[in-house]
């Protein structure tokens, strides 16, 4: 039973997170004032990549660059296993909000070693602001998971969702809102992938499916990072759950493509240091949940 | 049994005492065997305890244990020899090959006598079942691995970082050596055997408190030098690189886990569980594995990132170790047990990461003759199976799932994040675990994937040096995904030190009732499967083109060095740094007053008067200190 019920959770995320992102793109054309694309033009833009012959760039080493991409998509995929979207799951075996936090981590991992084995020097540029900001979001993201665990005294998603109504819980509930904006690369914090200034970075010399992998797994990543929000608001085992659900969707892709539409981007060294700063306010959250508030 | 091994080293180094060229392979050749010895002996241990008992003299002296010589293998030490005896195979294998490159620079004998020996010492510290026979083989070890860190004798550097390597861990002895005569003569009764110690000690201690911390003081200084644990670590980023790097390969992954195994056998079940000494310890794990991250983010020399890498590690274990500490004083069972395990766990896990990857550091030198990571580049297309197997290393030592150092960082976070104590410590471990990454990835990108300053002339390097990297990453592999097997064994090594781990192990996954689960069979299957089915729902066909130069024909020659990566992170965590080179400046200072007492001191001894009346007082007031501390 609660097989099918992952595999469905699985299909709702292969298919949904593009059209999640199409959605935005509507609602940021709206923001601006332009028509926008039709809401399953991210699914169309995702086939015709899919479609495309692959080049390989010749200072490239090759075999890495090219497994890099699936390697990427696969790591967010697992996810799925482990965090449940449409439908509650009640197998809990597989892993914990640790192993959630470090398969994102092999994503963003191997998606930087594959750009910098493109032998590409902006890729090299783009990676390195990467590794740069993920560093410093994990030092948050760090302070989070300790306050959850405090608060939920546990690791594991069975005992935290959803997560006691406290103070501290829903502090870290919006430290949380944040730096899932920020992991999700978006301005004024995509600044690996910077068109302007670096041409796509990371991404400069991907085509065809390979890009089409990347910018998938982003999408699949959006959609894994909201599921996780949710599930720690949403009660389980509940009819409402699912209404909930799809409604908390909605609600975080509006709210993030406004932000999204009326934000220049960081330089890297203010968005590292913003992310210092926000960790002392996560402190003061972790201490707050120690109290028992 | 258990001589076997020794009796091959002796030969071994005996040997080595020769000049001809042939040495290298006999002596290498021995040591491997011996080498496959010892894991058997690891192997044996685990089933039974092994036993050999020798009456040395038949005087009734002051130190009536020095008359017996006790080896013995319980599990806690057949688990560190098994680390051993593999470590030392792949280390000597490929130190065939590696060490011809220095036939015509150096003194080969220095390396054919001493690396057998070194071995032979770091075995007797493991199997000796007396504290004092300990000391003895303690500082035999200090000894030859210090002539092996000053193999390069033509390069000043070397010379100095064995001295000062020597110096520092010599100090850090004393302390071992005051701890060791305080226990021996107040408490045990001149008996320094392990098990009488561990029937006698903990009631003891437990009624003479301050005499508990004054050991703990001592035996944190004196293997904490050895371990590098911060702020004694200062010996280690200078005297690992310059070791060839099969002996860093020795040094960083078994020889500075030998303090842990003395710690866990002191702290569990010499010395009566305190929480706060658990606490201690914790928090100089934190310090440790924060500071000696922070400053590998910043390294240029491939083996000097490596070294410091190595003392972060040291940190992973003891901040484990200490909270497991900590659990088990304040009762809580579970949590205590999975946190030691994880300190076991890492031990090995590290062993076999760090190892594997200062041998790759190894085979750069090798064919390139240079640690300096500006200057390498694009070696992935030229050397394969080092690039492979540096790559496994790499996501192995960042704690990627499906490898070996995920399971042990997972029980890590586990056993600390959930309880308020030590949550701090695990939030700090998880921050500085993604600066391992970042650090990682500057390894293995600034060497083989970044394109180079100029076109490197590099070929792979024989079978003799890139199989023992193989055999190595395959055990990564193995461990991470199998993580039962050890799992087992630590369970086992636990279980002889008197602390009982509840089964982890729910097939296919390792739970950890209402706090965590993580099963890395079926992650790892799905990884593999959904990756296969990408591949044959996308395949990746293309065409090869040249890179794209922003549409010039000339080269773009931009590169970035490995000096620029992660220079805006390096800014804002400035702070750290200050305080760092702050505290480094302290030390210092403190070593500069040490040299000028020094100096005054031998200008002083030519005086014989004065000496004397100085030697009589340091002696009241260590015949002081000795009786003094039990009251």
């Amino acid at each position: 039973m609660s097989i099918i019920f992952i595999a469905v959770n699985l299909a709702f995320a292969l298919l949904i997170a593009p059209v999640i992102d199409g959605f935005e793109r509507k609602i940021r054309a709206r923001l601006q004032n332009r028509q926008g694309p039709p809401i399953l033009q991210t699914w169309w833009d995702l086939i015709k990549l899919f479609k495309r012959p692959t080049i390989e760039p010749q200072d490239s080493v090759n075999s890495l660059y090219k497994l890099t991409p699936y390697m990427t998509f696969t790591a967010v995929l697992t996810a799925y296993l482990i965090i449940p979207t449409l439908l509650p799951s009640s197998i809990n075996f597989i892993g914990d909000f640790i192993v959630v936090v470090y398969l994102l981590g092999l994503a963003t991992l191997s998606f930087v070693i594959g750009a910098f084995s493109s032998g590409n020097p902006y890729a090299q540029i783009g990676s390195n602001r990467e590794i740069s900001l993920f560093m410093s979001e994990e030092l948050l993201l760090a302070f989070i998971i300790g306050t959850i665990a405090v608060i939920g005294k546990s690791l594991s998603f069975e005992q935290l969702f959803p997560l006691p109504l406290r103070i501290s819980s829903a502090l870290t509930l919006i430290l949380l809102f944040i730096v899932i904006y920020v992991a999700s690369a978006r301005l004024p914090f995509d600044i690996a992938e910077a068109e302007p200034e670096i041409i796509e970075g990371p991404l400069i010399e991907y085509s065809g499916k390979h890009l089409g992998l990347l910018e998938y797994s982003m999408f699949l990543k959006r959609l894994l990072l909201y599921s996780l929000l949710l599930n720690f608001i949403l009660p389980v085992q509940n009819t409402t759950r699912l209404i909930g659900y799809l409604i908390g969707i909605i609600i975080l892709s509006v709210v993030y493509s406004t932000f999204e539409a009326y934000y220049g981007r960081f330089r890297i060294d203010q968005a590292v240091k913003l992310m210092k700063k926000l960790s002392a306010i996560a402190l003061v959250v972790w201490i707050i949940a120690l109290v028992g508030w | 049994m258990l001589l076997i091994p020794v009796g091959i080293l002796i030969i071994a180094a005996l040997i080595g005492l020769s000049k001809a060229k042939i040495v290298l392979k006999i002596v290498s050749t021995l040591s491997a065997i011996a080498s496959v010895a010892m894991i058997y002996v690891g192997i044996l241990g685990f089933r039974t305890t092994l036993e050999l008992k020798y009456n040395l003299f038949n005087s009734s002296s002051l130190f009536t244990s020095l008359n017996w010589l006790v080896f013995r293998v319980d599990s806690l030490s057949a688990f560190f020899l098994l680390i051993l005896g593999t470590l030392s195979l792949c280390a000597s294998i490929y130190g065939i090959k590696y060490m011809e490159k220095y036939f015509d620079k150096e003194d080969m004998r220095v390396y054919t006598f001493n690396y057998p020996i070194f071995l032979l010492t770091m075995y007797l510290v493991l199997i000796c079942w007396d504290l004092l026979w300990f000391i003895i083989f303690w500082e035999l070890m200090s000894l030859f691995s210090q002539f092996l860190v000053a193999f390069e004798q033509s390069e000043e550097k070397a010379v100095k970082a064995a001295f000062k390597y020597f110096c520092m861990t010599k100090a850090g002895a004393e302390f071992l050596v005051l701890a060791v005569v305080l226990i021996i003569l107040k408490a045990t009764n001149f008996n320094a055997n392990y098990s009488e110690i561990a029937t006698i000690l903990p009631t003891y201690l437990s009624a003479h408190l301050g005499m508990l911390y004054a050991l703990t003081f001592a035996l944190l200084i004196g293997f904490g030098v050895k371990a590098a644990m911060v702020p004694f670590h200062s010996w280690l980023p200078d005297a690992h690189p310059e070791a060839p790097s099969n002996v860093s390969a020795l040094l960083s992954g078994i020889m500075i886990k030998l303090p842990i195994y003395m710690l866990l056998r002191f702290f569990i079940s010499f010395f009566p569980l305190r929480p706060e000494i658990g606490i201690v310890i914790a928090v100089f794990g934190v310090l440790t594995l924060f500071f000696s991250m922070m400053y590998a983010l910043l390294q240029e020399d491939s083996k000097r990132l490596l070294a410091f890498s190595s003392i972060d590690n040291i940190g992973y274990i003891l901040l484990p170790m200490g909270a497991g500490i900590y659990f088990l004083a304040n009762g809580s069972q579970l949590l205590g047990s999975i946190a030691l395990a994880a300190a076991l766990f890492h031990t090995m896990n590290h062993a076999l990461f760090k190892g594997l990857l200062f041998l790759t550091a190894g085979s750069v030198m090798y064919e390139t003759g240079t640690r300096d990571l500006n200057y390498l580049g694009s070696l992935a297309k030229k050397m394969p199976a080092t690039a492979f197997a540096a790559l496994i290393g790499s996501l192995a030592i960042a704690g990627m799932p499906p490898l070996n150092g995920f399971v042990s960082k997972w029980m890590i976070y586990i056993s600390t994040l959930s309880s308020p104590a030590t949550s701090l410590f695990g939030i700090i471990a998880i921050f500085i675990s993604a600066v391992t990454l970042g650090a990682f990835v500057k390894y293995f990108t600034a060497i083989f994937t970044k394109p180079a300053v100029k076109e490197i002339d590099a070929k792979e390097v024989p079978v003799l040096m890139s199989a023992p990297q193989l055999l190595l990453a395959l055990l990564c592999i193995a461990f991470g995904i199998y993580p039962f097997i050890p799992l087992k064994m630590i369970s086992q090594a636990l279980g002889s030190i008197g602390v009982p781990l509840a089964s982890l192990v729910v097939y296919p996954s390792l739970v950890v009732p209402k706090t965590g689960s993580y099963s890395p069979i079926v992650i790892f299957a799905f990884l593999l499967v959904s990756t296969l089915i990408a591949l044959l729902l996308i395949p990746s066909r293309g065409s090869v083109m040249s890179t794209w130069k922003t549409g010039r024909s000339e080269d773009l020659n931009i590169s970035m060095p490995a000096d620029a990566y992660y220079r805006d992170f390096k800014e804002a965590f400035n702070e750290v740094y200050v305080l760092g080179d702050a505290s480094k400046g302290f030390v210092q200072k403190v070593a500069k007053i040490g040299k000028m007492f020094g100096t005054k001191f031998e200008v002083l001894s030519y005086d014989l008067d004065s000496m004397l009346s100085l030697a009589m007082i340091l002696i009241v007031v260590l015949v002081a200190v000795l009786g003094g501390v039990g009251l």
